[in-house]
This record gives structure tokens, sequence and C-alpha cells, in this order.
């Protein structure tokens, strides 16, 4: 904020000058994507950043304070990388409605940087002709000049900022070089006399009123400005050697698959397996925090409440954490390092057939072992549509938590003995017939919802291929954090929410000598009011009440299910539950019961995701309920073949 | 020069008259320079603004493993669907630079 009673060189201020001084002045970042804008975005804000959503979508704002010297503050906010300023993106219509000033917990900007990879000049400033409309202080920002330079190419600067009216700074940001100039300009920007924004898009591909096709709109422009950068001394920069050499193997017939499979193959195994021990770790700071608070606090409701209510409540957000760090680790190195574009160009064919990206290759997959970080992930994806139809498909991957539950039922049902020679056991086989069944429900929901509600925009799939760079550690590290803030923020209120909710259910009525059995109390109830619906399953009220805590998370029926049947330690000893269950379920409807889990969306936690990322309740409402239907109908039906 | 309205793909002739080619049948390495985009104006707006515009000059670099192309434009990398390739129409360059 700047201080009231001083102003650059002693004037007097102006009424309105007065009148605006309640905020700090507001510049916009923008630029196309990989042009180095978030790693300058970062450099001049560092930790003093905040992320939020603009309303009503699902665009994420970056809005930073940047600490100019003379102790003045302005504000900063990163708008989505893009190419233009079409009406048919998500990205571009938000970067839009920013800087023309409709967005409203915004003020219109009061100046604004365009950033741009100075060694692909000549497309990327297509964005100059634009934003120069805005008739706002600008400053173009040339970026990775090093590279520029190396591959042998050149410009004089001085000229284009005479040629385009614009101030013009080189940069190379992962370093830091020109970063300091930058903030010069930043210092320098005043509040200016904010009007009424434009009744009329001012920025949009085809500007209004004329009509000529865009095509030739964007021809006119090109010509201007090869002009432009002819008589500024451009020197077109040669191929990148080192992304030439990378690419012959990694986009290579044969080498470029096997490289993909073994990333991809590293990035699974790492959140499969290398995240349980920091997972178990943080369960067990958890519990014995736990344990500790509960020996504090006198015996009694309240302490169940803290103890099994709240703190299970937030252990089970937590836990997440590791795993969503590590997934977000390694996209964040693939994503700047520029291998996740040449990843997407490989899975594209294949996820094409089925209406999905490429780019959602690596998400999807990661849903094998949790939902979670795999529906925060497919942010990569570009397309919105693409996006919500890659995350409302993302539960049906079989996740490491149905594990549990399949592991106890099929061990209690399913005979041991040999289906295919030494290769294939029954039970192995019924494993693989559940993993398979997941696959296909994805892929046919896929095709429906591509053909149905998430008809694909038009569009052709073009695929940027930035030239590889050592990715920044700050950048990725700063990024990091903020996954981790939204993430406990707006999911673990949810997960919170439901936990609190089951506690209590378990609760009430309470007898003279405490909680009440499992049978007697709320929950017990509600699992006796769903038995008649749930009874063409083959179900039970006991099996009701597990479908119902499994809500909180699927392997929590496995806990649940030995409590009612008077098991103790219920996950360690199966074999008692197992006999125990033998007698309650038939054959065919613990089948029923395997289908059920596999279709079914039992995981409270990934409604919240899903919530937050498509920024209502809307879809995950449907997705709860198409899952269910699924979950129902396969049950059903296994119920009666076998 | 302008775009012209979507035609059925199947059944053309590989080379038109004056020279037209269809960029999937662009040899590697082979300089061309873009004539037209048989592409309705929506699906051809991001070709538009990543500067693949009539008059350009594009050269495909190599074939990804799918078989799709990876072209140079202005110095940037782009990787197509084969299928929106065979929508770019260019003409071959003398020069091969």
């Amino acid at each position: 904020m700047r201080d009231l009673s001083t102003t650059p060189e002693g004037a007097t201020l102006t009424r309105s000058q007065v009148e605006n001084e309640v905020r700090s002045p507001l510049i916009a970042l923008i630029g196309p994507p990989n042009s180095g804008k978030t790693t300058l975005f970062n450099r001049l804000t560092g930790l003093r950043q905040k992320v939020a959503n603009y309303p009503g979508v699902t665009v994420e704002k970056y809005v930073g304070q940047v600490q100019c010297d003379r102790e003045r503050t302005v504000e900063l906010v990163d708008l989505p990388g893009v190419h233009g300023f079409s009406a048919r993106t998500l990205d571009e219509q938000v970067t839009r409605d920013v800087l023309e000033g409709h967005v409203e917990d915004l003020p219109a900007p009061d100046a604004v940087v365009l950033i741009v990879d100075s060694t692909r000049l000549e497309s990327q400033l297509m964005l100059v002709e634009p934003v120069l409309k805005l008739e706002i202080p600008t400053l173009l920002v040339l970026n990775m000049w090093d590279e520029l330079e190396e591959r042998g190419g050149n410009l004089n600067e001085m000229e284009l900022a005479d040629l385009l009216g614009v101030e013009v700074v080189k940069t190379n940001a992962r370093v830091g070089l020109g970063v300091e100039r930058v903030k010069e300009f930043l210092s320098g920007v005043e509040i200016r006399e904010r009007g009424l924004p434009p009744p009329v898009r001012v920025l949009s591909n085809v500007p209004r009123g004329v009509p000529l096709p865009m095509i030739d709109v964007f021809t006119a422009r090109r010509r201007h400005l090869d002009k432009v950068v002819d008589r500024a001394s451009f020197v077109s920069p040669g191929p990148s050697r080192s992304t030439a050499a990378l690419d012959a193997v990694f986009l290579h017939r044969i080498w470029g698959p096997l490289v993909f499979l073994a990333v991809v193959v590293v990035v699974f195994q790492s959140i499969f397996t290398w995240a349980v021990p920091l997972m178990d770790g943080v369960e067990l700071l958890i519990t014995s925090s736990g344990e500790w608070l509960a020996s504090k606090l006198a015996d009694g409701w309240f302490q169940s409440l803290l103890i099994d209510g709240v703190w299970a409540g937030v252990g089970s957000v937590v836990v997440f954490l590791p795993q969503i760090l590590i997934l977000f680790l390694f996209l964040g190195i693939l994503e700047d390092s520029g291998y996740m574009a040449r990843a997407a160009v490989i899975a594209d064919r294949v996820m094409y057939r089925v209406g999905l990206q490429g780019r959602a290759f690596l998400p999807l997959l990661s849903g094998y072992a949790c939902a979670i970080p795999a529906i925060l992930a497919a942010r990569t994806v570009e397309n919105e549509r693409d996006r919500l139809a890659t995350i409302f498909i993302t539960p049906f991957m079989t996740c490491s938590a149905r594990l549990p539950v399949y592991a106890l039922l099929i061990a209690a049902f399913i005979p041991e003995g040999r289906l295919l020679g030494p290769f294939l056991g029954y039970r192995a086989a019924v494993l693989l017939g559940l993993y398979g069944l997941g696959i296909i429900a994805a892929v046919v929901t896929a095709f429906l919802l591509k053909r149905t509600l998430l008809r694909a925009q038009p569009g052709s799939f073009v695929m940027d291929l930035p030239s590889y760079r050592l990715p920044s550690a700050k950048s990725i590290g700063l990024r990091l954090l903020d996954r981790s803030k939204i993430f406990l923020r707006r999911a673990g209120r949810v997960i919170l929410a439901v936990t609190i909710v089951l506690w209590v259910l378990t609760q009430f009525p309470r007898t003279d000598a405490g909680p009440p059995l499992i049978e007697d109390s709320a929950l017990g109830r509600i699992g006796q009011v769903i038995e008649p619906a749930i009874e063409p399953l083959g179900f039970d009220w006991r099996i009701g009440v597990g479908l119902v805590t499994s809500l909180a998370a699927r392997e929590v029926i496995v806990g649940t299910l030995g409590t009612i049947y008077g098991v103790e330690d219920a996950t360690n000893d199966s074999i008692t539950l197992q006999e125990t269950l033998r007698r309650d379920l038939t054959l065919p409807a613990a089948i029923g019961l395997l289908v059920f889990f596999a279709f079914a969306l039992q995981c409270m936690s990934t409604v919240a995701v899903m919530r937050r990322e498509t920024g209502g309740w809307k879809w995950p409402a449907l997705q709860f309920c198409y899952m269910l239907a699924l979950a129902y109908s396969g049950a059903f039906i296994a119920v009666r073949i076998f | 020069m302008g775009l012209t309205a979507p035609k059925v793909i199947s059944g053309l002739p590989k080379e038109e008259a004056d020279g037209i080619l269809r960029l999937g049948d662009i040899p590697l390495s082979q300089m061309v320079e873009l004539v037209r985009i048989d592409l309705p104006a929506e699906r051809a707006e991001p070709l538009l603004e990543r500067g693949v515009l009539p008059g350009c000059r594009i050269c495909p670099v190599r074939s990804s493993p799918t078989g799709d192309p990876i072209i140079s434009v202005d110095g940037s990398l782009l990787a197509l669907r084969r299928e929106t390739a065979n929508c770019l129409c260019v003409r071959l360059l003398s020069d091969v630079s």
C-alpha cells in the first residue's frame, strides 16, 4: 500500500488519485504457455502469493505481492498461458475478462507485462497487437534470451521498443537475469483512473465489426509483425541441438514408447509403493499425537469426539499428502523439463479413440494408486471438457483402497485352484476381472460422456513441443506448497465433516453405559432401514452398515464388519472374519459385493475433491448417482448369474 | 485466399493443380510453404494462434511413434494429428534452407 503522504516528485494528489488510494497498483502478467511466465511470477513474488479460483470457474487465480524498492508494493496477477483471445477456450476467456476489468474481485489492471519466449519470437509476438489495444502501460519481456543467443539468434531490442511503442526487457527468468529491470517497471506503475469496463469486447481474435474472416486478421497481423521484427534486425535462432538430440530418443519409434513406459512405471511405483512409508509415518504421527491428547482429557463424549471424530478426520485428510506431493513433484519436473508434451503425443492416439487426450494418460494411471491425486493432476489437460471427462472416469480406476476389500472377499469366497495351468488361479482371475471391469466401465463412460453431455467443442489438436529445459527447483517447490494448501483447505473441510457425522451416528442413542452397540446406534438403524433396498443384492443390514461407513473410505468396511460381527482386530485376524462372513453371505452375493465395490463411488474424499475441481456439487452428485446405479445393477446382475 | 468449406478427406488426388500437396504427404526435412487451411474457422483457430498461417514456412522434422507428424514452424515445434496435417495444403519451396 502506498504511503499517502508522499507522491513521486512531491506532486499534489488529484481527487481521483485520493479516491483510488485504497489499493495497490495491479499489474497483469500475460504470455503464451512455456514462456517462463510462472518462473518470472515466482521470482517476483516468492512466498507472497495466494491462489484461489476465479468466481464461477475452475481456472486458478494467482495473485502475489511484489516488493519494489522505495517500500512500494504492487500486486501482480499471473494469468493463464494463452496464445490468443478466442471465445472457445476457458483460459483465454478468463484472461480477456481480467484484462478488460470484467472480473468482480479484481480491478482492471493498471499495467500489463507481456512475456514471450524469444526463441519463438515471430509467433509469440502475435499477442502484442491485441494487448496494445488496451492502451495501458505495457512491458514486453523477451525471456530465454540466453537460449536465443546460444542458438545464434539476435535482436536489437531498443529498436523493437521504438517500433512497437513499449518498453522492452531481456531476461533469463530461470536464473533471475533482467528481473530487476522488470521490478523497476512495476514500481513505476501508477493507479489509473478507473472508468467503466468497455461494453464491447476489446480483446478478441476476430475484432468486432470487422467483416474479415479470422485467417485474414491473423495474416495481416503477421505481415505487420514480420516487418517490425525485420527492422529490429532479428536473426532467427537455429534449431536447438539438445532438443533435437533428445527428441531423437524420446520420440523414436521404439525407444520413445519404452522411455514412456519406464517413466509411467516409475511414477506409478512411487505413489503406490514408495509413498507408503511416508503415509505410515503420517498415520503414526496422527495416532500417537491422538493418544497423547486422549491421555490429557477426561474420558467422555468430548474426548471421543475430539479423538475419534476430529483427529481421525484430520488424519484421514493429511494422510493423502505424501502421495499428492510425490505425484506433483514428478508432474512438475516432467512438465517444466518439456518431456510431458512428448509423453502426451505418444499417448494421444490411444486416448483419442476413447475421446480423451494424450495428456490425460498419466493422471488416469495415477488413479490406480488413489483417485485423489489423480483428479488433481488432471489439470494438465487443457481442454475443459476433456478434463471433466477425465476426472469423471478416474474413480473407475481400481484404487488401492479397494484392495483390502477385494482381498477379504476373495479369500473368503473364491476357492484356491488353477484356472490356466500354473499361470492363473481362480483368485487371481477374479482380481484381474475386477480390474478389467473398472477399465471397461471407464472407457464406456468416457465414450458416452463425449457423445452426450461433454460433446467436444471444435478445435484441432495442436501440441506445442517446447525446448527441453532444466526445471527450476524454486518454481516447483512453490507450486507444491500451493497444491498442499489448496487440498488441505478445500477437500479437508468436507472429509472432516463426513467423519464427524459418521462418528455422531455411532454415538447415539446413548445408554447408561456409554455409547450404544452398533446394532442399536443411529448408524445401525440406518443399516436396517436400507436393508429392504439392498436385499435383492443378497446383502443384509450388517453389510448395509458397512456400505455406509465405507463412504468415508472404502477399506473402512473391513473394520466395520469386524466390529459388527464382534471380531476383535478384524484387519489382522481375517480368518475368523472370513468364516463369519461365509455364514452370512452366499457366494453370488459376495461376487455382487465385489462388483458393487468395483463400480460405486465410495469415497467422500473423492467427492470432496471432485467438488473442488469442478467448482460445484453438480458433477460429483451426477458421478455419485451414476456410479451407484451402475454398482447396484452390476451387483443385481451378478447375484443372479452366479 | 481464405478458408474453404471442409472437404471430404478421402479420395482426394495426391497432387492437385498448381503443385499443391497435403502436409501429410511431405517427406521429412522438406521445407514447404503453407498455401491454404482446409478447416472451418473454429477448428483452424488453434493453428492460427500458433503462427500456422498461409505464407509461413513449415518443415516436417520427424514422425511420432504413432505416425503423427512433428513440424517446425518459425522456430517452434508443433505436434499435429495426421488428420489435421492432411488439411494443410502446402507448396514445395525450391530452396531447401
